[in-house]
């Protein structure tokens, strides 16, 4: 079987403002790739700091968001980063179309668990290695 | 576009009692890869005291409402496991956050830990296995 390795120096956003939820993902993901997760409570705060310090490789955000929304958010990360995975969660079905039409790279439903989250680490931050070879940064 | 988590129909705000559930399987997919000797790091420790420290305060706080309303195996209303169900998950948040601390597990330790994680998992049921998450063996 093929190792995994994780992509090198992984660097994920979580957005959201309900702090039991953010603080939720941001601890799953810290886990499942062992780096620092980056949290931010609006969308303009996000973007900010992103067109300043550079753009994630990946961003999990709620579609419900002060300043800049989820659905805003999206089409301004893939124009200026289009190598950047966007998430959009949501407890409103209506949303899961709106963000396809945004260029979501994936939607999750809520409520939803650990298992969707190392789902998406699994799709879109792990590496199959052909030579088999793990990665052990840091 | 990837899609995962609820259906539709079933799609609501989160909860608490949904937090502490994930948060739940969380700390013992953390212990099942500390006991199969998965690497940890620095920000895998951090991640381990902290939703330990979760667990550990929800679990207490949940017994003491079974103690203070009373226990009622039938009750629609919330999270009702039975009273040694958390006192099992807050030994399992200690001893989480004894080997994020460091702290080496002797071999008994270990067995008890390893004991108490199954008592626990014959109450809540995984879709997965670790053996499933090979991101976990990378540090």
């Amino acid at each position: 079987m093929r190792e995994a390795t994780i992509i090198a120096n992984v660097k994920i956003a979580v957005v959201d403002e309900d702090v039991i939820v953010r603080d939720f993902i941001a601890g799953t993901l810290m886990y499942s790739v062992n780096r620092e997760i980056l949290t931010f409570d609006n969308g303009f705060d996000a973007w900010i700091s992103f067109e300043e310090s550079g753009f994630p490789d990946m961003i999990i955000a709620d579609v419900n968001l002060q300043k800049i929304d989820g659905l805003a958010l999206v089409p301004k990360v893939k124009e200026a980063s289009p190598r950047t995975v966007v998430v959009l969660f949501s407890d409103l079905p209506g949303n899961e179309i709106k963000a396809k039409e945004q260029g979501s790279d994936a939607f999750l439903a809520k409520p939803f668990g650990v298992n969707e989250l190392f789902n998406l680490v699994q799709t879109f931050v792990v590496e199959q290695d052909p030579a088999g070879d793990s990665s052990t940064p840091d | 576009m990837l899609r995962l988590g609820s259906e539709p129909e079933n799609m609501r705000e989160m909860e608490l009692d949904d937090i502490f559930i994930s948060r739940l399987q969380l700390l013992i997919i953390m212990t099942k890869s500390y006991l199969s000797k998965y690497p940890l790091g620095n920000y895998r420790e951090h991640s381990i005291l902290e939703n330990a420290e979760f667990v550990k305060v929800d679990a207490v706080g949940l017994a003491e409402d079974i103690a203070f309303f009373g226990w009622d195996e039938n009750s629609q209303d919330g999270l009702k496991f039975e009273p040694v169900f958390y006192q099992r998950v807050k030994l399992l948040a200690i001893m989480a956050e004894a080997f994020a601390k460091g702290h080496s597990l002797e071999e008994h330790k270990q067995e008890a830990l390893e004991k108490n994680l199954n008592k626990i998992c014959e109450t809540i049921t995984f879709s997965k296995t670790i053996s499933d998450m090979q991101f976990l063996k990378v540090a």
